[in-house]
């Protein structure tokens, strides 16, 4: 799982950047706009342990702001289950706000707040949070009827039971929102960090490309997509564990 | 215990076709009664409607069904599951009240599910997955219950010997058994209560069947009564 998830990234980046030395070479553009391979892998050489180290920064907050988010989002998509008044304001209310752009609003949120860690960490949890809300509000507002129709009718479904039922029963529709909703943690880190902070892989980026050097950039989104490949493996590997325990 | 309808009249809610039509019979004594019809003929909605899973008076149905010296109305049907995140005895331990702990090992032991009680729902067989529906139903306390092919899957012989011993047990209940199965509908029940479609007026007919309380191997096949609900259907 976790490894590939690795391959498949390393295959990606390796096409991605074939296509670019295509481009180069094909239409042969300098250095200047597209650096040379060898160009390539000495700033990636050079700058690996500053951009890792950056990337880790990032996926710190990332991590804490998604962790968050899914908290809220349970809470929130818990309450939302029901078909009652309060269950309809949440499911209107959040399939309307997500509607809109998130990351619009980090500019108020850094005037507020300021580039400190706060703001990296509520904008990411902006970011991936609605997408975590309306799938625990999807999965949990639809009844398991099969299994619950025996305790509703004895009267033994508690509010516990029927989320327990549910999101068993959907367990793996979770680890893949959950998983994926990593990648939305981080690139809403990142865009904080492009916007105004001060630390982080997307102040790094923003320096880079105040500079037009393509080679950091690339060697940056390197580092970037092997952290988070790794990350997503061993969340649905923690997935895969908490299932395979669940059920025996 | 006394349980009728009357003029019962049921509308699919998604199209509005209907389903019950005027719908009359009544059942006043305990024991095992059968619902018995081709597929579709409405056994399902009739079920429902009697157990208050589906509302009598709304803008889909109108009549009446009255209820005498019942309380708890139960439908079990037989693609119920259990939870899987533990074994199946954990899960009919938590459901069994503790004054039925006897009986539940007893139901256990009657249907042959003791080898299974270690493992998860999910692993059994579609017969096993019956039997265990049906035992956690039983030990509950109800008055009436209606089981929806509650039996589907399990073979000949230890559908007679559960039916045999619910009939045995549970003397004092009204059993309502939806089955396909003419001969053991024939056989096992007492009042057959038959569903014909909607179209054909009376919609149901009561046929009496023969009612067997004991293991009879010799016993004649009841002829007669599967004739009569051929006929009737």
């Amino acid at each position: 799982m976790l490894l590939r998830r690795i391959y498949q990234f390393l295959i990606i980046y390796c096409a991605g950047i074939l296509l670019l030395f295509l481009l180069k070479y094909g239409l042969q553009l300098s250095d200047y706009v597209i650096p040379s391979p060898i160009e390539l892998w000495q700033t990636g050489c050079a700058e690996f342990v500053r951009y890792f180290k950056d990337v880790a920064d990032t996926l710190r907050v990332a991590v804490i702001g998604q962790i968050i988010s899914v908290i809220f989002a349970f809470i929130v998509g818990i309450a939302g289950r029901k078909a009652t008044w309060v269950g309809s304001i949440v499911k209107v209310a959040a399939y309307n706000v997500q509607a809109y752009p998130i990351v619009a609003l980090a500019p108020i949120i850094f005037i507020l707040l300021g580039d400190g860690f706060i703001a990296r960490l509520l904008i990411a949890s902006m970011i991936c949070y609605f997408p975590i809300l309306l799938s625990v509000i999807g999965i949990m507002s639809e009844p398991v009827v099969d299994i619950e129709h025996f305790y509703r009718c004895t009267g033994r479904l508690r509010w516990q039971l029927e989320v327990k039922i549910r999101a068993f029963e959907n367990l793996n529709k979770l680890t893949t929102v959950i998983s994926g909703s990593a990648t939305l943690a981080m690139a809403g880190t990142i865009v904080a960090e492009f916007i105004a902070a001060n630390a982080g892989i997307g102040y790094s980026i923003r320096i880079a490309l105040y500079q037009s050097d393509l080679a950091r950039i690339l060697s940056a989104l390197f580092v970037i997509g092997i952290t988070l490949s790794v990350y997503q493996g061993l969340l649905e590997w923690a997935g895969a564990l908490i299932k395979k325990g669940w059920e025996t | 215990m006394f349980l009728s309808c009357e003029n019962l009249t049921l509308k699919y809610s998604h199209n509005g076709l209907p389903v019950l039509d005027n719908l009359c019979f009544e059942i006043t004594t305990p024991g095992l009664h059968a619902l018995f019809g081709h597929s579709g003929a409405g056994k399902t909605s009739l079920a429902r409607l009697l157990t208050g899973e589906l509302p009598v008076s709304d803008k889909f149905s109108s009549g009446a069904i009255k209820i005498r010296n019942m309380k708890t109305l139960l439908y079990s049907y037989n693609t119920e599951r259990l939870p899987g995140w533990s074994a199946i005895s954990h899960h009919l331990d938590k459901i069994t009240p503790a004054s039925r702990k006897t009986q539940k090992d007893d139901l256990i032991t009657l249907f042959g599910l003791e080898p299974y009680m270690d493992q998860p729902f999910n692993r059994l067989s579609l017969g096993q997955k019956n039997r265990i529906n049906l035992v956690r139903y039983l030990v509950q306390d109800f008055d009436l219950l209606v089981m929806d092919e509650s039996l589907a899957n399990v073979d000949e012989r230890m559908r007679e010997k559960i039916i045999l011993n619910i009939k045995t047990l549970y003397p004092d209940r009204l059993l309502l058994y939806i089955s396909h199965n003419l001969i053991e509908v024939a056989k096992f029940c007492d009042q057959i209560i038959v569903l014909r479609a909607v179209t054909r007026q009376p919609q149901c007919i009561v046929v009496q069947g023969q009612n067997h309380r004991g293991y009879q191997p010799t016993a004649q096949l009841p002829e007669r009564t599967m004739l009569e609900l051929m006929n009737a259907a």
